[in-house]
């Protein structure tokens, strides 16, 4: 699993615990959220310490009115806090398009609100109390799905601006391409002649560079296009 | 044997026996000095009695002359213990009359041994015998003393004095006392005196008899005087039966009596008081005894309740225990009154002492039910906030560990910082304490404990009270707030059961919002400073209180929870009241109940405020 520790040039640097991945641009952040200000210094430090690019909120509002649009890395929230609370940032975070993962924190161990919060897709769900291997994998792992998601995103932006050349029509068509649909159907369906349908497939693939309609299909699934409906 | 001689030797015996007899009444009894006047008058009637039988047997005309002279003495006597007797047994008659007869009649007695052979005549010229019941009497012949008119003015006077008096004692009301006795004297001076103008005028050739009429009044008045012992005597048997009564009463209820006596040091009790006491019937009892019985704890309490009630009139009542000999401890109620000398001391306490000893230890049984039941209220008070304790133990203590494991991490460097070491050593302290103050609070609460008063700021109380409540507020997603007052001065009170009231009415209005639509799901807490209180206001913003349940709410077991017990506003309430404040509930005009409760601020509080 790749480290997303920073890259410590300095000497206070912890002695090797497995290579360090080099990253390009900004380092992934874990932003704290909680209310309890000795919990968030506390918390803050042992992050730190474990070489982790930390900034900590006092409040959900605090962090949702600070962080940057393409902020990369996770959160750690406290889900009871005064005014918004854990769960209504993950939603805020979602709006606002950027889902980074939030691991949440609570004081104790409710059963109702640790189900909410995983159906609403927490990446954790951990007791201030936790063990420090446990919180910090929990830290690991959110940043290694940010990341993955990330990724994909770029792959799907990606690909997408190939589609972006296609005209509208030639979307539509295809759309129906990769659904295996046949031409005389598509011509039907969109009320045109057989033959304009296979002028808009010659077109799609010479824009796209995609000869065959499975490798047309696998193109359309992994821009996303297939999620969307 | 001479009918004479028998009448007026038996006139003369009987009024001397009913003379003794009141003499002695007199002799035992001080104050009754009617029945020295009588005997007096009974004196006197003998003696006159005796000069009459003299009068009748004299002789010569000197003998007669002679002897009518002394004879005047008694007279006088009669006629004076007669207006006294009437002032003092009839308390009435007028006072100038009184002393007016007693003059005239001694300026008679002073002519009768001056002028002439006496007050009735100027010179008496010979001796008749005439046939007085079958039986030859001297009756004088000669001049009569002009001077006898002194004499007969007295007893004009005497007439009007008696005249006056009985009307008096008639218009009383004592129609009967008035009869006898004014009856009696006005019959008797008229007889007397009538007959003897008669006789001194010639009109009736019989001897001056005036002491046999005069046995008559005596009579009637001894009569009189005798009922009057009768009377002492019922008073006495009804004080004795009283008395009687009064014991079965008293020990019917078990009730000591006693009376302390300074002077002598002394304190008398009831048989009963000394068996409720664990004394014996003959033991010597002082105030120093009595106190060694009481317990040591009640005796300065005691000491002052008596300098109190000396200052104030005397009355006092007081509850106090005793240790019986037999290690028995018995609970005592006292009443008692201290009476004063003139010089305004205490003189003498009088008073009553009863067992009370059940009741007490009833009382007791219920104040430790009471406390039991509102500890038991406290616990389950603390199950329901068990969530929200929890959350606020696991902030500090969350912060303990993360910062432990941050140091465990620097010291594995070469180099650790140790400035940023001490920082985690100093949070680490400042979260453990934090986290002994959440235990501390959760110990009060929990602990099983008499009731504690001190002074304390009741802005911090519902600032600690309302930061337990909000994490249970967060968890049910209430709002929960507070508006403080500036300054308050510190109350005297049991912290733990005020916030036990406040902590009640907090969850209570979060119960009260738990189906409220989200922007009415708030809580608030108000403190206020008024003149006399501080008042303590949590209102919230949930459906108010039905009118027809308004009544019901402080009654013990009414709940509109589905797991309550009921007890929390009746345990809350009887809390406030024992602060001396009230608690109430009403509902909110926009909506909600409010229930306030008031703690009073002392006059002295404020030398307290800046402590």
């Amino acid at each position: 699993m790749t480290d997303y520790r920073l890259q410590t040039t300095d000497h206070r640097s912890l002695p090797a615990g497995g290579q360090i991945a080099p990253l390009s641009g900004e380092p992934p952040t874990v932003f704290v959220v909680d209310d309890d200000a000795s919990f968030l210094e506390s918390i803050g430090r042992l992050l730190r310490a474990s070489r982790y690019q930390v900034k900590t909120f006092s409040s959900a509002e605090n962090f949702l009115g600070q962080i940057p649009a393409g902020a990369r890395g996770c959160v750690l929230a406290d889900l009871h806090m005064p005014g918004m609370n854990g769960l209504e940032l993950q939603q805020s975070l979602a709006r606002l398009g950027n889902p980074l993962p939030v691991v949440f924190l609570t004081g104790q161990g409710d059963i109702r609100t640790s189900v909410q919060a995983m159906r609403q897709g927490a990446e954790d769900f951990l007791t201030k109390l936790a063990p420090k291997a446990e919180l910090l994998n929990a830290v690991q792992q959110a940043l290694a799905r940010e990341e993955r998601e990330r990724k994909t995103r770029q792959q799907q932006a990606e690909l997408r601006n190939r589609f972006e050349e296609l005209t509208g029509r030639e979307m539509e068509v295809l759309k129906h391409v990769v659904q295996g649909r046949l031409n005389k159907e598509i011509a039907a369906d969109l009320g045109i002649s057989e033959r304009t349908v296979k002028l808009h497939r010659t077109a799609i693939t010479t824009k796209l560079g995609v000869p065959s309609v499975a490798e047309l299909t696998k193109l359309w699934i992994a821009a996303g296009f297939a999620e969307d409906k | 044997m001479s009918w004479v001689t028998v009448i007026w030797s038996m006139t003369a015996a009987a009024c001397l026996t009913l003379a003794l007899m009141n003499f002695f009444i007199w002799f035992r009894q001080r104050d009754a000095w009617a029945n020295l006047v009588f005997s007096l008058m009974a004196v006197s009637i003998a003696t006159l009695a005796g000069y009459e039988l003299a009068l009748m047997r004299a002789t010569t005309t000197a003998e007669f002359g002679f002897v009518l002279r002394w004879a005047h003495v008694p007279t006088w006597a009669i006629i004076l213990s007669l207006v006294l007797f009437v002032r003092l047994y009839l308390n009435a008659g007028r006072w100038w009359l009184l002393w007016a007869i007693c003059g005239v009649r001694t300026a008679s007695l002073i002519i009768n041994f001056s002028a002439g052979e006496n007050l009735n005549y100027w010179h008496i010229t010979e001796l008749q015998h005439v046939s007085f019941f079958e039986e030859p009497v001297a009756v004088a012949q000669g001049v009569l003393n002009q001077w006898m008119l002194v004499g007969q003015i007295s007893l004009v006077l005497l007439l009007f004095f008696v005249v006056d008096a009985t009307v008096t004692v008639w218009r009383r009301g004592d129609r009967r006392r008035a009869l006898v006795v004014g009856g009696s004297v006005l019959f008797f001076i008229i007889c007397a005196t009538g007959e003897a103008t008669l006789v001194l005028w010639h009109f009736l050739h019989w001897p001056i008899i005036v002491s046999v009429p005069a046995l008559g009044t005596v009579l009637a008045m001894s009569y009189e005087l005798s009922r009057d012992a009768q009377r002492a005597a019922h008073l006495d048997r009804d004080l004795h039966e009283s008395e009687q009564r009064m014991t079965l009463a008293t020990e019917a209820v078990n009730l000591g009596v006693w009376f302390r006596d300074f002077a002598r040091n002394e304190i008398w009790g009831s048989q009963q008081w000394r068996t409720l006491l664990g004394f014996s019937a003959a033991e010597r009892l002082d105030f120093d005894v009595f106190l060694q019985r009481m317990h040591p704890d009640d005796r300065d309490g005691f000491r002052h309740t008596l300098e109190l009630a000396a200052a104030n009139g005397g009355r006092y009542e007081r509850e106090y225990r005793v240790l019986l000999p037999d290690g028995q401890l018995r609970w005592i109620a006292s009443h008692g009154r201290i009476e004063f000398n003139e010089a305004g001391k205490p003189a003498r306490v009088r008073g009553v002492s009863l067992d009370i000893t059940h009741r007490k230890l009833a009382d007791l049984e219920l104040h430790r039910q009471r406390e039991e039941l509102t500890h038991l209220s406290r616990v389950t008070m603390l199950g329901e906030l068990s969530g929200s304790l929890a959350h606020e133990l696991s902030q500090p203590l969350g912060a303990i560990l993360r910062n432990a494991e941050a140091a465990e991490l620097f010291l594995q460097h070469p180099s650790p910082d140790l400035d940023e070491l001490r920082a985690i050593v100093a949070d680490i302290r400042k979260d453990d304490e934090r986290a002994g103050a959440v235990i501390q609070r959760m110990r009060s609460m929990l602990k099983r404990r008499e009731v504690e008063l001190t002074w304390f700021d009741l802005n911090l109380l519902v600032a600690e009270s309302i930061s337990l409540v909000r994490s249970a507020g967060e968890l049910r997603k209430v709002r929960v707030s507070f508006i403080s007052e500036q300054a308050l001065p510190l109350v005297l009170g049991d912290r733990v059961q005020l916030q036990q009231v406040l902590l009640n009415l907090l969850l209570n209005a979060m119960d009260a919002v738990h189906d409220a639509a989200p922007e009415r799901r708030q809580v608030s807490a108000r403190v206020r400073l008024t003149e006399m209180h501080v008042e303590i206001a949590v209102a919230d913003r949930g459906h108010g209180i039905p009118a027809d349940k308004f009544s019901r709410v402080f009654e013990p077991f009414f709940t509109t929870k589905t797991n309550g017990l009921g007890l929390g506003l009746p345990i809350s309430r009887s809390i406030v009241e024992a602060h001396g404040g009230r608690l109430r509930a009403e509902n909110n005009v926009e909506g909600g109940a409010v229930f306030s409760f008031t703690v009073p601020v002392r006059a002295d509080a404020s030398d307290h405020s800046n402590r």
